[in-house]
């Protein structure tokens, strides 16, 4: 191995890593709000509401996430929505892991006792009230832990966006090695910074778990 | 004055009739204590008050208020179930205290959100019925941290932070260890002599003998027989009532 390549290749490498943590952070924070209202959409008493997150969930977890990309960003210009590779990365990436969330923050939901709800509208309140003060910031701790697993599952599937074109860390790594014919090297490379990358977010949302979970003595 | 009025209660779940027909009426400052084998029904009454169990039938009126049991939801209906939940002070079997709360958050919640008072206030109303239910040093403790005992005096306390009309106890000891039974109702009796009106479905003779201004025996979902706590223990007239206090007595005995 030579080790004035990776010192080359870093400095790129490194502003890929950065794209890789820009597709992340923006499609988990979609992914978390659709995969929320989702969720409520599938424990609400409405029915149509109930089919179409029923019918979302089931198509985005049914199907390849490799297929979602090429039906994003080759399929879609053909009924005329050109999207450029990052929104298209990032539509799909969100669709799915968002389907994931939901299913997790549904269940979740339920995993709340049945005696909170009702010592919450026994004293009044409202069904949003004891959902936002009561049910949801209990259900939050439950699910930190498979929200935590899916959010790992997209840093690491934000490697697939590379296929269409997007410059994150695999396809700057691929771009690289065609330069330098070092490709043990630098996917070794590659292979360590997406590790340190998963690594962090673990750390973090590992805390975030203990911090609520400080009144469970 | 009559506090709480129950007319023609009726529930079935399925097929299953759990109430056939309740008539009820709580003057203030009464204590009503309920007994009645398990499955009688008790429960699902006290429920239905507050219609955590919606009746299929029937009317309640609390003061001034009239809820008619059984018609379509809308929300108008939904607002004066919310108002009778309001003014009704429900105490749980097992606590359902909430968990991410301190004592005293769980009593100061109901006045914050639903009354929309500030803040200050609601935790020096809480203080101050924190240390009426004896929990003056628990009050930053989460309930997990809490004796069952300790847990459902603060279920108590928050139940009175909304200053209710009605209290309504659904066994609050029953889930408890022997030894704190007493801390429980110590709290309840007090309630009871500064003239709290109170609906208590409970298996303890001694607090309704104690507390109880009426003791109701329920069957099958109908109520059997009421009269004074020493009429019901001492000289009760129908052969369930007979036979029910002969099996709780029996029961105490074998402990």
């Amino acid at each position: 191995m030579d080790f004035t390549i990776i010192i080359e290749a870093l400095p790129l490498l490194l502003k890929a890593t950065l794209v890789t943590i820009g597709l992340a952070l923006v499609s988990i924070v979609i992914a978390l709000i659709l995969g929320f209202f989702t969720a409520l959409a599938r424990i609400s008493k409405m029915k149509l509401l109930k089919i179409i997150g029923t019918i979302y969930v089931s198509m985005f977890r049914g199907t390849p996430l490799l297929v979602q990309i090429f039906v994003i960003y080759f399929g879609l210009p053909q009924i005329n929505i050109s999207l450029d590779p990052i929104p298209s990365g990032i539509l799909a990436l969100s669709l799915n892991a968002g389907a994931y969330l939901s299913e997790s923050f549904r269940a979740s939901i339920l995993a709340v006792e049945k005696g909170q709800m009702e010592a919450a509208v026994s004293m009044g309140m409202t069904y949003g009230e004891a959902m936002r003060r009561i049910i949801l910031p209990q259900s939050i701790r439950i699910a930190i832990p498979t929200l935590s697993n899916t959010y790992i599952i997209l840093i690491k599937d934000t490697s697939l966006v590379s296929v269409i074109t997007v410059t994150e860390l695999l396809q700057m790594s691929t771009l690289i090695i065609a330069k330098t014919f070092e490709p043990l090297t630098i996917y070794l490379v590659a292979a360590v910074l997406y590790w340190i990358v998963i690594t962090f977010f673990t750390v973090i949302l590992d805390r975030f778990e203990k911090r609520t979970s400080r009144h469970l003595a | 004055m009559e506090v709480i009025k129950l007319q023609n209660i009726k529930k079935s779940f399925n097929e299953n009739i759990v109430l056939k027909d309740i008539n009820l009426t709580v003057n203030k400052s009464e204590v009503v204590v309920i007994m009645g084998p398990s499955g009688s029904g008790k429960s699902t009454l006290l429920r239905c008050v507050t219609f955590l169990e919606e009746p299929d039938g029937g009317i309640i009126k609390l003061g001034e208020q009239e809820v008619t049991a059984g018609s379509q939801m809308n929300k108008q209906r939904k607002n004066d179930i919310r108002k009778l939940r309001q003014n009704t002070g429900f105490v749980f079997q097992q606590f359902n205290l909430f968990p991410h709360k301190t004592a005293l958050e769980n009593v100061m919640e109901g006045p914050m959100i639903i009354k929309k008072i500030a803040r200050e206030k609601a935790k020096q109303k809480a203080i101050t019925l924190l240390k009426k239910v004896g929990l003056a040093d628990r009050m930053d403790h989460y309930p997990a941290q809490l004796s069952g005992g300790q847990q459902q005096r603060v279920a108590i306390a928050r139940a009175l932070s909304m200053e209710p009309m009605v209290m309504l106890y659904d066994e609050p000891t029953s889930a408890l260890d022997p030894e704190l039974v007493r801390e429980v109702l110590q709290v309840m009796k007090e309630l009871a002599k500064e003239g709290m009106t109170m609906i208590v479905v409970t298996h303890e003779m001694a607090f309704a003998k104690d507390a109880a201004d009426r003791v109701i025996f329920m069957d099958d979902g109908l109520i059997i027989e009421e009269g004074s706590s020493y009429e019901i223990f001492n000289n009760p007239k129908e052969d369930r009532t007979k036979r029910f206090l002969q099996d709780v007595s029996e029961e105490i005995v074998l402990e």
